[in-house]
Order: structure tokens, then C-alpha cells, then sequence
């Protein structure tokens, strides 16, 4: 089954010498990967990609269904097929590799903006390997095993959500009562909100890498959608109702919610939490952020670490090595049972 | 062989225990404390890498009381053979860690509220 495409691809070549261009994280242009000829890249100056979108849950939402389909087209400068599979929205021409974005009418959820790339492929490598080598207890040859790896730059898209919380909660906590534990509750109630929470809308970033690579997040970076920002590197589209946003982000909010409780409360000892939350004034983006994905594999399990596109913060996924963890195991235990030894031997209480 | 022969033994080898269950220990808990251990790092990890105060930070923070149940149990078992070592007197040596076992529960129970 095909769809039909709009393609940003001739708008893509140079216009000094029709070679294929990509964008340059160095310069923030669209280089020639001929000629070398920066192109600066222009975007409508009236558009605000920083601007939040209001959603109201109980009103019916307008959206479009999303793409269920690969979709084809036939490149412009050899006629060659390309795919763009599943939720890919930029790609490269198997057959003269030239550089294929979806224009932004293409997209059944509008991208509301996107942060391009700061750091480049080079430094990405660097800093993605010098995370893998800073492990504890990570098998020695995990570095060879990286050392053949590249990065892949790529735009990932996210949420922000803003919301108002109106709090009703109830805390159970137990305080000493002379020499007996007793067990009490605490009502209370609370406003908070949330301010420009990000939350992935793709499996490449789970919520533990965003928040190992995106400590900062500034909406004033944004800029709106545009396909030369995206050439030569792969995209990911958006491919989730702001319902289905919402409901991902949920185990994060209540997770904060309830450490905001504990904090609002003042008790100490609390055993559970319990709270009703009113949510109004949401608020959300769609937008895309660059990160570049080193992907490996360890004793067959696939891996990945994922530097930010920003500013080269790097998190991701590691294995451990059990030798490695034993001998610093035994080594603590040893230190601790030298000292529980001696407190016995002097039969200290 | 004869009673007595058995008895002198015993007797032999009778000090050795204290040593050939400190290697136990050792072991024991080198082989347990892989996995407190493995916390531990993610938690070093987390405390220098992730964002302080986001969802994933919480996450992994969460849980770090293995590593106090891992370091105390090995402790408490220890101070028991450090007794026995020294007195010569396993069941006395295990009455009296009794005393320590509440002090322990108590700190770890002060340390769960944290």
C-alpha cells in the first residue's frame, strides 16, 4: 500500500553545483557535500515553535489518524524506490544517496518544532565512547567491543506537558509512641504543576536516557519544522495522540507527585500515599530533538548509548561483569566482616 | 578407631571452625553482594549522570536498602564468629549477638524511613 509524498529533496540540492547537501551541526547550515557551499537556512520568521498547544480531555480532539503504512517514492535525481518504513520521516536514496525529508504537510500530527543538531558525529563517537570506558565493572572487552561501533544522528520525537495539579492526598506514616511504632494519617491538599515535562514518543529514548542526556531544556531553542534541518540525518515522526502522550507520561507525574507529597507533608516514616489529582491547563508541544544512538551488542543482548544532540550528555544501556562485581563484593565483604570480627572478638554490644 | 582417638579429634579440628566459616562468609557474601554491589553502581551512577529530582533518578535511587541489608548481615555474622573465635563458645557467642540483632533492626528500620 502507498502513500502519496510530498518530498523535500530538489530543495535539498545545491544551488552552486546541484551536489547532495546535509545539515552541519558545526555551522548550523545546509553544507554541499560537493563543493563544500554553506547554505544558510531560512525559516519563517511570523511562525512560534516555542508556542504550547492547549488540550482539553474532554473535548473531542480533531486530530488526524496516524500512518499504518510504508510509504514509497520515487527519488527525484535517479528514480530510484524509496521506502520510508514504519515511522521514518527522513531517509537516504538506496541507489545515489541522495537525502529524502517528508514535508511538514506530509505529517498526520504536525511537528511543532525541533531543536537541530549541535554536536557532531565526531564528538558524539568521542563522548559515547568515553562513557563506555568510564563504566564500573564493566567486562574488559567492552571496549573493543564498541571500538567498531558508529553513531547514528537522529531526530526523536517528544512531548512537553504542561499541567496544574489541584492535590487532595492522604499520607500514612508511623511515628514512635514511647517505646511502641503506631501508625497515623495525614490529610492535606496541594497546587503544584508541571512545567515543560519532556517525555519520548519513540523506543530509541527511553524515559532513563531522557533524563541521563536532557537536563536542560530550553523551549527557547526551538525552532520550526524544516527539512533542511533534517537532511542527512534519519527522523522519527510523531505517531501518538496526545491521549496516548498523556497516558506514557503518567507514570512519571505520579511518581513526582507523590515525592512532592512526602516533601508538602513534612512527615518522616511515611509508608504509603495516597492522593486525587485534578488536572487542568494542559498544555503540550510536539517536537523533535537530536540525539545521536550508538547501538552495540553484548553477549547477544542489543545495547545502546545515546548521546544528546545539544550538548553531548551521554547515558545508555550496560552490561556488568559477574567476575568483576564478585571481586568487589568479596573485597567489601572482606573489609566488613574484618571489622564485624574484631567488634565480636571484643564482645562489644 | 577408638572413643578417645574420636574425641582428641574433634577436639583438633574444633578451632578451626571459627576460620572455615569466616571463608563461608567471605564467600557467601561475595557471592550475595553481587547484586547489592550492582545497585550500588547504578545508584553512583545515577547520582552523577541522570537529572536530580526527575523520574528516572527517583527510580533508581529506590531500592538502595539491599546495599544496607548486605553490609549489615555480613557484619552481624561476622561479629558472631569474632565471639566464637574469641571464646570459644558458639551458642553463648549467638545469645549475645541477640542484643546486636535488635540495635541492628532498629538502625536499618531508622534507615528505611529515610
Amino acid at each position: 500500500m502507498t502513500d502519496t509524498l510530498k518530498i523535500a529533496q530538489a530543495d535539498l540540492l545545491c544551488t552552486n553545483c546541484a551536489g547532495q547537501c546535509a545539515y552541519d551541526p558545526q555551522t548550523g547550515t545546509l553544507s554541499c557535500q560537493s563543493c563544500g557551499t554553506a547554505h544558510e537556512i531560512a525559516h519563517d520568521p511570523n511562525l512560534n515553535p516555542a508556542q504550547e498547544q492547549h488540550y482539553h480531555p474532554d473535548m473531542p480532539h480533531t486530530e488526524q489518524p496516524k500512518f499504518s503504512t510504508d510509504r514509497h517514492f520515487q527519488c527525484e535525481t535517479c528514480g530510484g524506490d524509496v521506502v520510508f518504513q514504519g515511522h521514518s520521516i527522513a531517509a537516504r536514496c538506496a541507489y545515489c544517496n541522495g537525502v529524502l525529508v517528508e514535508q511538514a504537510a506530509n505529517e498526520s500530527y504536525a511537528i511543532l518544532g525541533m531543536i537541530p543538531f549541535q554536536v557532531d558525529a565526531k564528538d558524539a563517537l568521542k563522548y559515547a565512547r568515553s562513557w563506555i570506558a568510564r563504566r564500573w565493572a564493566a567486562p574488559s572487552d567492552l571496549t573493543a567491543t564498541v571500538a567498531g561501533c558508529d553513531v547514528t544522528g537522529i531526530y526523536v520525537p517528544f512531548w512537553t506537558f504542561d499541567s496544574e495539579e489541584a492535590v487532595t492526598y492522604m499520607v500514612t506514616y508511623e511515628t514512635k509512641s514511647g517505646d511502641r511504632t503506631v501508625t497515623r494519617t495525614q490529610l492535606g491538599t496541594m497546587d503544584t504543576f508541571f512545567d515543560d515535562m519532556l517525555m519520548p514518543a519513540s523506543p530509541h529514548v527511553t524515559p532513563l536516557i531522557r533524563d541521563g542526556i536532557l537536563h536542560e531544556f530550553n523551549p527557547s531553542h526551538l525552532r520550526p519544522y524544516e527539512p533542511a534541518y533534517l537532511a542527512g540525518f534519519a527522523a522519527e515522526r510523531h505517531h501518538q495522540t496526545v491521549r496516548e502522550g498523556l497516558q506514557h507520561n503518567e507514570s512519571d507525574k505520579a511518581l513526582l507527585l507523590r515525592n512532592r507529597i512526602k516533601q508538602h507533608s513534612g512527615k518522616s516514616g511515611i509508608v504509603d500515599v495516597s492522593y486525587k489529582t485534578d488536572t487542568t491547563g494542559i498544555r503540550y508541544r510536539r517536537i523533535l530533538l537530536p540525539v545521536w544512538i550508538l547501538h552495540y551488542e553484548y553477549a547477544g543482548k542489543p545495547m545502546k548509548v545515546v548521546t544528546c544532540g545539544l550538548r553531548g550528555r551521554t547515558f545508555g544501556e550496560r552490561p556488568f561483569s559477574t567476575p568483576k562485581l564478585f571481586a568487589i563484593a568479596a573485597l567489601i565483604s572482606s573489609g566488613v566482616i574484618a571489622f564485624g570480627f574484631t567488634w565480636g572478638a571484643l564482645n562489644i554490644y | 578407631m577408638s572413643r578417645s582417638q574420636k574425641g582428641s579429634d574433634v577436639q583438633n579440628i574444633a578451632p578451626l571452625g571459627p576460620y572455615i566459616t569466616l571463608l563461608l562468609l567471605i564467600g557467601l557474601a561475595a557471592g550475595i553482594g553481587m547484586i547489592p554491589i550492582k545497585k550500588l553502581i547504578q545508584i553512583q551512577e545515577a547520582k552523577h549522570e541522570l537529572k536530580h529530582g526527575s523520574a528516572g533518578f527517583f527510580r533508581t535511587m529506590s531500592g538502595w536498602i539491599i546495599i544496607a541489608i548486605w553490609v549489615a548481615a555480613t557484619w552481624f555474622f561476622a561479629t558472631i564468629i569474632g565471639d566464637w573465635w574469641a571464646f570459644g563458645d558458639l551458642d553463648r557467642a549467638i545469645v549475645r549477638s541477640l542484643r546486636r540483632l535488635e540495635i541492628l533492626l532498629h538502625i536499618l528500620a531508622a534507615l528505611a524511613d529515610d
